[in-house]
């Protein structure tokens, strides 16, 4: 785990400076959650939590909201999907779309949750459709992208 | 006390995880209740660990830009020697560039100008990053405290109001835009004098809310700063009405805004460093951005 704290400092860069020209009707993806993906597919359940939480705390920290909204989902996140990582076959591409999709739609829908508890009710419509999902998607996306590289390479090289 | 430890290492995976998510609610609560010195510390010593490096970032690949463009065109120039006919393109990359380089003076000069036109003091600034969430909208510069940058100055470009900052640190700082969903800005109708509250809409640009049921209110209007709240001087503009609602049993009607100032594309701020809020800007001299 010695790149966990490089790999933190990248994403909070990538995140801050190099998605800008990425984000599709203002959204980019959630690269924080990724990290917390990759970290959750080698660690236990409890490191998991912990890492997570952290990697939260640090986003939260870059954004404007409120300190401890993605630290709450990023360490639910980290739990669940290393909970699931020993059940799933991670290694493949759709079920890891899935994954990404479904964790990546939940955190949005704890932080909207937490959100509407602390600063008042926010419209769900919304906040699903023009944040929540397509985040998910692109997430999702660029996750299998990044995390299948290998398998993606090597399939290529086959192929030719 | 062993009882204790054997019940902690038997059941250490949910003792961690509640410990996570009540430590995460107990920051929020911190927050949201009143502004916690612990939370503030917190937020300022992640920002100030990061923002170097984002700065870094930023600027490396402005550079690299820079270098790969002029690379390309150094291609292109000894292409150009070979074949003739490449001659068309290059000249159009090269007036992009200095369409560009244009585009940048004219945007640089209209700050002047607004500067010196004005009685206030402002301070300029490059945005050198984004939010690191889809769910709030704001800007990291590379300016802070050192230069005179505080807490809740307006930030201004040269076609109306950004928003305001809300976090500094020696060397950088964070604005809230006007279309962040926590933001609210005292909005004024020009042209009727009616005042609401300007707010972000998740991911929708800005409303105008708590504007009275019976107000004259149409799309086109020019919203100004009300100069009220204290934070923004009065008579900078925010935007455009684009729609307005009016719901049946509702006690106020709302209008969508259309922000005067593109905010997903801000490459430099001004920062009103030193202004009487009360004086603002329509009693100026002539000084509305």
């Amino acid at each position: 785990m010695t790149w966990f704290l490089p790999g933190l400092l990248l994403c909070a860069m990538a995140q801050a400076v190099l998605l800008g020209p990425l984000s599709v009707w203002g959204i980019r993806p959630d690269l924080f959650l990724l990290l917390v993906f990759l970290v959750s597919q080698r660690v236990s359940p409890e490191a998991a939590t912990g890492l997570g939480f952290l990697i939260g705390l640090c986003q939260d920290g870059l954004s404007g909201g409120p300190l401890g909204l993605h630290a709450f989902s990023d360490s639910l996140v980290g739990f669940l999907a290393a909970r699931l990582s020993h059940h799933m076959y991670t290694d493949k591409p759709l079920a890891l779309f899935w994954l990404l999709l479904g964790g990546s739609a939940a955190a949005g829908g704890i932080t909207l949750a937490l959100l509407a508890f602390f600063l008042g009710p926010r419209l769900v419509l919304p906040a699903l459709f023009r944040v929540i999902l397509p985040e998910a998607l692109y997430t999702a996306a660029v996750g299998v992208l990044i995390l299948c590289l290998p398998q993606i390479r090597a399939a290529l090289t086959r192929s030719t | 006390m062993s009882l204790l430890l054997r019940l902690l290492a038997r059941y250490r995976r949910a003792v961690i995880l509640t410990t996570a998510l009540v430590l995460s609610f107990l920051l929020m609560t911190l927050q949201v209740r009143h502004e916690s010195g612990v939370v503030t510390f917190t937020r300022q010593a992640l920002l100030f660990v990061v923002s170097p490096f984002i700065k870094v970032t930023s600027a490396t690949i402005r550079g690299v830009t820079g270098t790969w463009r002029d690379y390309v065109d150094l291609r292109a120039l000894r292409e150009e020697n070979k074949r003739l006919q490449l001659e068309t393109t290059t000249l159009k990359r090269r007036l992009e560039q200095l369409q560009d380089q244009a585009l940048e003076t004219q945007r640089l000069e209209r700050l002047l100008a607004m500067r010196q036109a004005s009685r206030a003091e402002f301070l300029t600034a490059r945005v050198v990053g984004k939010d690191a969430t889809n769910w709030f909208k704001t800007i990291l510069l590379d300016r802070g405290s050192l230069e005179g940058i505080r807490r809740n100055q307006s930030v201004l470009a040269p076609d109306g109001l950004v928003g305001r900052v809300v976090e500094v640190t020696p060397s950088s700082a964070r604005v809230q835009l006007l279309t962040d969903p926590v933001s609210a800005v005292g909005g004024l109708i020009q042209r009727t004098r009616v005042t609401g509250i300007v707010s972000g809409n998740l991911g929708a640009g800005a409303r105008v809310r708590y504007l009275p049921l019976m107000a004259d209110v149409a799309v086109g209007d020019e919203v100004l700063t009300s100069g009220m709240g204290g934070v923004f001087p009065k008579g900078i503009l925010i935007g455009r009405i684009t729609s307005v609602e009016r719901k049946s049993g509702a006690l106020f009607q709302e209008a969508t805004l259309q922000s005067a100032v593109d905010l997903s594309r801000l490459e430099e701020v001004l920062i009103l460093t030193n202004l009487d809020v009360r004086e603002g800007f329509e009693s100026g001299a002539g000084s509305q951005p």
